[in-house]
């Protein structure tokens, strides 16, 4: 992305930002022993109260991400992209159907990942392993994600003065460095500047573009309805039919990403986590809401962009935006930075839930269980810090073929939803059909994606992957008896009961 | 203080059934493809009445958030 406004300016700002977020984890770590308890470095001792818990549900759900991508998507699409409003709102609704209950048990059971529940309800190695492997693939592909973004995002900002990888290597490391003196505690409280400078940036981006079509967005409509009439036509069937499984996939699969889940532990009380999650629901007309008004706007400004073309939308949108004037030009640099920064706190809280399952799920259980909670936070942070080195290699030397692997997130990621929803409210539920149906429903999403069939219908390939793979737990469990003993051993696994 | 009684969101069938509703309204499925576009405030009319929905929906799960959930909020607040 190209910024003719950026330069020196750019980099002033965004050492700014890597100054205060250093800060802040300083701050948030200092004179406490954070590193000695699980709970305390990666959960931030379940004590957010609801300004930063509302702030890191808001960067875990909205990236920089959310903004250079969104708007383009926008673009291409025209009205139909309205979608990311809805899919986003229905995340709340995902969260609604097993937050309240999961909450409670976690606080029983002190957990520490999402894997902690699962173990917790199955007892079963091989559910275990396979959704911890489910995960942190997921996790590593959306964290890869991010890295590459952050690189693209600081040298467009400051017009190729940091060059790319030099980019992304500052920031990671200014990321590492906070997140390991301050763990959960200084990624929610870096996530409250990073959620408000993005939020005030959008709004003024949004002034900004109207301002330049002339301040009247039925115009822009007209305009599009003249020019690009498909833009703005009632979608075709097929697209409904996605539109559909968009809400079923981004719905279930961000509500059970493990850093998502780890926010449900995280809070404080049942009051700070749903009043955020109500605060939440209003987020997504004021974030991708206002991102979709801005890519239809670009249809106005940059008619007739090729599909890569229209990538750069927000950064050729920003140049015309920041010449209007000198506050304009001051706000648009002040909003790039807010983007990489926007995309930092995502990839921090993604790396702090890779970090905890390393040091949880497969080094606490499986490797040596009896070692010290202080072993376990200080292999977790290496851990953390090896699977970024990984990464990085993995983003500057992608491979050739098979490439499709590494953009697998939801699709995998949902996979676990039924274990987890379901294994809260249905007592029959059995390790072994829950198991096949991950495994098979993740497999058939996979294949489905690597062999060019994303959507069958419109419809996604996680999605019937979760079909396949709800049948297969269901009807399995059904064939499986289960004594009375173990029903009431579940029922009281899953009780709501505070105290055990 | 009194007690209120304790509410799970998913024990409650209407809620769901809320949400399917809207996302059925959201979806514009029903609307006929083709025909001759209607401008309402600046937007497609198909388009102004599934943003219309979706802030619905967003008002309705803000809303069940704080009314519809309350498993072990008094205990908590109680023993502050």
């Amino acid at each position: 992305m190209d910024l003719a406004f950026s330069g020196m300016d750019g980099v002033i700002i965004l050492v700014s930002y890597a100054i205060v977020m250093l800060l802040i984890g300083y701050l948030s770590g200092r004179g406490k022993n954070l590193q000695n308890s699980l709970s305390d470095y990666f959960l931030a001792g379940k004590n957010l109260g609801i300004i930063a818990l509302f702030f890191t549900l808001y960067a875990t759900q909205y990236s920089g991400n959310t903004i250079v991508g969104y708007a383009p998507a926008a673009y291409r699409m025209g009205f139909g992209w309205l979608q990311s409003i809805s899919f986003m709102t229905i995340i709340i609704a995902a969260y609604l159907l097993f937050a309240p209950r999961l909450y409670v048990v976690s606080k029983r059971k002190n957990f520490i990942t999402p894997t902690d529940w699962v173990h917790h309800r199955f007892k079963s190695s091989a559910v275990t392993i396979l959704s911890v492997i489910l995960m942190l693939w997921g996790l590593g592909n959306y964290l890869l994600e991010q890295l590459v973004a952050i690189g693209q995002a600081v040298s467009g900002l400051t017009g190729g003065t940091i060059p790319y990888q030099f980019a992304v290597i500052a920031f990671v490391l200014v990321m590492l460095a906070y997140e390991w003196m301050g763990g959960m505690k200084a990624v929610a409280f870096t996530d409250v500047m990073q959620g408000v400078v993005l939020m005030i940036g959008i709004i003024i981006f949004l002034a900004g573009s109207l301002y330049l079509v002339g301040g009247n967005f039925g115009n822009v409509t007209s305009f599009i309805a003249d020019n690009e009439p498909a833009k703005v036509g009632v979608p075709p069937m097929d697209a409904s039919i996605n539109w559909m499984s968009m809400l079923i996939l981004v719905g279930f699969g961000a509500a059970i990403y493990p850093h998502a889940v780890q926010r449900i532990y995280s809070a404080q009380s049942e009051k700070t986590l749903k009043k955020s999650l109500s605060r939440m629901a209003w987020m997504p007309p004021l974030t991708t809401g206002l991102v979709f008004v801005i890519g239809i706007i670009g249809i106005m400004m940059f008619p007739g962009l090729s599909s890569g073309d229209s990538e750069q939308l927000v950064g050729m949108m920003a140049n015309e935006i920041a010449a209007i004037n000198s506050f304009y030009y001051w706000i648009m640099i002040l909003f790039f930075g807010g983007i990489v920064a926007a995309i930092v706190s995502t990839a921090d809280s993604v790396l702090l839930s890779f970090s905890s399952m390393i040091s949880n799920d497969i080094y606490g259980r499986f490797v040596n269980p009896r070692a010290t909670e202080h072993k376990k936070v200080l292999i977790g942070k290496v851990g953390g810090i090896i699977a970024v080195a990984a990464l990085l290699w993995l983003a500057w030397n992608p491979p050739a073929t098979l490439y499709e692997i590494f953009v697998l997130k939801f699709e995998l990621l949902v996979q676990v939803a039924p274990a987890i929803i379901l294994g809260l409210y249905w007592k029959r539920l059995s390790a072994k059909p829950v198991f096949w149906g991950m495994l098979l429903g993740a497999l058939l999403a996979g294949i489905m994606t690597l062999t060019g069939y994303k959507t069958v219908f419109g419809i996604h390939g996680g999605v019937l992957g979760l079909g396949l793979n709800v049948f297969i737990a269901v009807v399995g469990s059904l064939f499986i008896t289960t004594s009375a003993k173990e029903e009431s051993e579940v029922e009281e696994m899953t009780s709501l009961k505070l105290e055990a | 203080m009194e007690k209120n009684e304790v509410k799970e969101p998913i024990q409650q069938k209407w809620i769901w059934v809320g949400v399917v509703l809207m996302m059925l309204a959201i979806v514009p499925w029903y609307f006929s493809k083709g025909g001759e576009i209607t401008i309402v405030l600046g937007f497609p009319a198909w388009a102004l009445v599934s943003l219309f929905f979706s802030l619905i929906l967003c008002g309705y799960l803000s809303w069940v958030c704080v009314k519809h959930w309350n498993i072990v909020e008094d205990l908590e607040e109680d023993g502050k």
